[in-house]
């Protein structure tokens, strides 16, 4: 079965795509039809899949295969350019902030996004394990998938924000609220 | 139709502002990662491939595509003896994998026994560079809590950059199929960039997280047991693991693991086993653990745990599971693509690759905007070089003596990489007279050369038939195809052109 489910997977992902890149094409109209179409396929070829394969393996199944179709047509509407001779402006994205040149400012947003940011998510992330309803696994699982996905949100936040002092304040605060609550109930 | 603006969004979260603030810490984590996380993600496009590999480095022992509950007791009474008191791992023959294999493991030795379908032991698992290959992605040779830790950390990483890179990149969708090649470099390396981070994110979100979470694992729970029950792991680890009898080291009978087998095959028609573990055999605190998996799941839900007389102590199936029970066993399954076949693996294989793809242009992007910048780093442009393409041409060279020399990678494959790893990056920083293009074109040609002579030895010591072909013939594909291309740009070598928006 997974071997007529793969090609399928793949063709709907190209089919999205494609659909898509139609719809996207034109930079001064919109064509919803066309973008919900698009969507759709890609949606469809999931649901598909967990019809077919389980609900479970199929949705996996169509996240790994149906970029791989998409991707396809990004490649095949590849464009071939010259190099060019002058500066080009309005090709400019937005280019980032000029990083400060001051060591210590580096040393201590690694210290706030690495340690203090993981302190922050496990603080919270303890909390939701000892304060939500539910089985006790599920709440440690999911407390365990919380701790890098907040971690990582918070890293991105604290090398993004200019200001140390409030990225501390906000870190720290949120460590020992976490922590202090998660340790006032403990696990049951 | 709507009329739509082609100008860049300005509002919430896409401030010109917090673009540019997102983008440099996009940057600087990126940075600061990247050779990390490319090896992480090389080693793990290819770990993917791990049972592959296992069946490739030894094609020549017994294929079993089924197993009677005979033969497996009969297996497991002739292993007794050599385990002792040692937990006995007993995993089934599957579709991937099919070989009845019989494991031992403890702090200082593993063995691996395989047997044939009538469950006669044929041999010992040696797969030097599989091992080799799987735990530099898991640790990175270093002490399991460190190794993993750091591995883990890079997750955490990979997941705060695809959280970032989307944050900064405010045209994400109106420029979602823009491939544009052959102008400027770091044009080109923005648009890759940017379309394989974009469109396989799904596949990049799950691999980084459930990687984190698993690399994490040691110090997540360690902080919840000093935070909740005084530094005792065993309390936290015993809500997630099977129960075991209350310790009793009186001599009993060995467990009778074919009327278990029967047992869980009548109370579970639709499952089949999958692992058996035996644990303290030949005493009253014996346990046996059964995990059995169906058709149409991701994970093993069927379970049973048996006592040393054949009790069951604890049965789960389908439907009785918590949610969290089902995470556990999805996680590793999930991370390595051991879900859907073959299929699956070749598309974790590739997307494992393009996330390779993305970490390096990322980085090429960062070089080339310092170039057009008039700050030029070439010493790190030639760094980079000798990772991106050492790390292959280095895992080329240890698969060629893994197959040539095992006893050899067996003992010091890890010196031999890390020792190749140094030199190439002290070599590449002294040598200023090399080019970055010109390190990346040699290097390239040394990995699809060492590709094809793993092939040949390969086929020349076991064969060109059996488990390894498939293998030996993608290695040739892929080694000619390496050795053969041979476009070798500088970075931004075009012109001093800025554009795109990545890194």
């Amino acid at each position: 079965m997974a071997w007529i489910a793969a090609p399928a997977l793949v063709i709907a992902g190209a089919g999205g795509g494609w659909l898509l890149r139609m719809s996207w094409r034109d930079r001064q109209r919109e064509r919803p039809a066309l973008v919900a179409a698009g969507w759709a396929l890609l949606v469809a070829g999931a649901a598909g899949a967990g019809l077919v394969l389980g609900v479970m393996p199929g949705i996996a199944t169509a996240l790994a295969l149906a970029p791989l179709g998409v991707l396809a047509v990004v490649a095949q509407g590849a464009t071939w350019r010259e190099a060019r001779k002058a500066r080009d402006r309005s090709a400019l994205a937005p280019e980032p902030l000029e990083g400060t040149s001051r060591a210590w400012r580096g040393w201590a947003k690694g210290l706030l996004a690495g340690p203090l940011g993981m302190t922050a998510a496990m603080g919270i992330a303890f909390c939701y394990a000892v304060w939500m309803p539910g089985a006790v696994q599920t709440r440690l699982l999911i407390a365990a998938l919380l701790v890098p996905l907040l971690w990582g949100l918070a890293m991105t936040w604290t090398l993004a924000d200019q200001r140390l002092l409030r990225s501390t304040a906000v870190l720290a605060g949120t460590s020992m609220l976490g922590f202090g609550l998660a340790f006032l109930k403990g696990m049951s | 139709m709507m009329a739509r603006s082609d100008k860049t969004p300005k509002g919430g979260l896409y401030r010109p502002d917090i673009v540019r603030a997102v983008l440099s810490g996009h940057s600087v984590l990126g940075i600061a990662f990247a050779a990390v996380i490319y090896l992480v993600c090389l080693t793990g496009a290819l770990s993917v491939f791990q049972q592959d590999f296992t069946l490739w480095e030894q094609p020549h022992l017994p294929r079993v595509e089924s197993i009677s509950d005979a033969a497996v007791v009969r297996a497991v009474a002739s292993v007794a003896p050599r385990v002792g008191d040692q937990t006995l791992f007993v995993i089934f023959p599957d579709d991937d994998m099919p070989r009845l294999r019989l494991t031992t493991q403890n702090a200082h030795e593993e063995h691996n026994w395989i047997t044939d379908a009538q469950g006669r032991i044929t041999g010992e698992v040696e797969t030097p560079w599989t091992e080799f290959l799987t735990t530099l992605h898991i640790q990175l040779h270093l002490p399991r809590s460190w190794g993993g830790f750091i591995v883990g950390l890079t997750g955490v990483a990979l997941l705060s950059s695809l959280i970032s890179g989307i944050l900064s990149h405010p045209r994400v969708l109106r420029d979602a199929f823009h491939l544009r090649l052959g102008g400027s470099r770091r044009l080109q390396e923005a648009d890759w960039h940017n379309r394989l981070g974009v469109w396989a994110l799904p596949f990049h979100v799950l691999v980084s997280l459930t990687g984190a979470l698993l690399g994490l694992s040691t110090i997540i729970v360690g902080a919840l047991a000093m935070l909740l029950y005084r530094g005792d792991t065993g309390q936290v680890y015993a809500m997630l693991l099977p129960p075991r009898p209350a310790l009793d080291a009186r001599a009993a009978p060995p467990p009778d693991i074919g009327a278990m087998l029967a047992a869980a095959r009548a109370r579970a028609p639709l499952a089949q086993p999958h692992l058996l573990t035996i644990t303290h055999a030949g005493h009253r605190d014996a346990s046996v653990a059964l995990s059995e998996e169906r058709p149409g799941l991701l994970a093993a839900q069927d379970s049973f745990v048996f006592d040393a007389g054949g009790r069951i102590i604890q049965e789960k199936h389908p439907g009785t599971l918590t949610l969290g029970e089902q995470i556990l066993g999805s996680l590793g399954i999930l991370h390595f693509g051991w879900f859907g076949g073959v299929a699956v693996r070749i598309a974790y294989g590739l997307l494992g690759l393009a996330l390779c793809v993305v970490t390096s242009s990322g980085i090429h992007v960062w070089l080339a905007r310092r170039r057009d910048r008039g700050r030029p780093a070439p010493h790190w442009e030639r760094v980079w070089a000798s990772i991106l393409w050492g790390q292959p041409a280095i895992l080329a060279l240890t698969a060629v003596a893994g197959v040539t020399a095992p006893a050899m990678i067996e003992r010091g494959a890890t010196w031999v990489w890390l020792g190749l790893t140094i030199a190439s990056l002290i070599a590449a920083a002294v040598l200023t007279r090399v080019t970055d293009a010109e390190i990346r074109l040699v290097l390239r040609r040394v990995t699809g050369v060492l590709l094809v002579v793993t092939a040949v030895a390969h086929a020349a010591r076991h064969g060109v038939s059996g488990d390894g072909v498939a293998v030996d013939a993608v290695l040739v594909a892929a080694g000619i195809t390496l050795a053969w291309f041979r476009r070798g740009q500088r970075i931004n070598a075009a012109a001093p052109i800025a554009a795109g928006a990545a890194g």
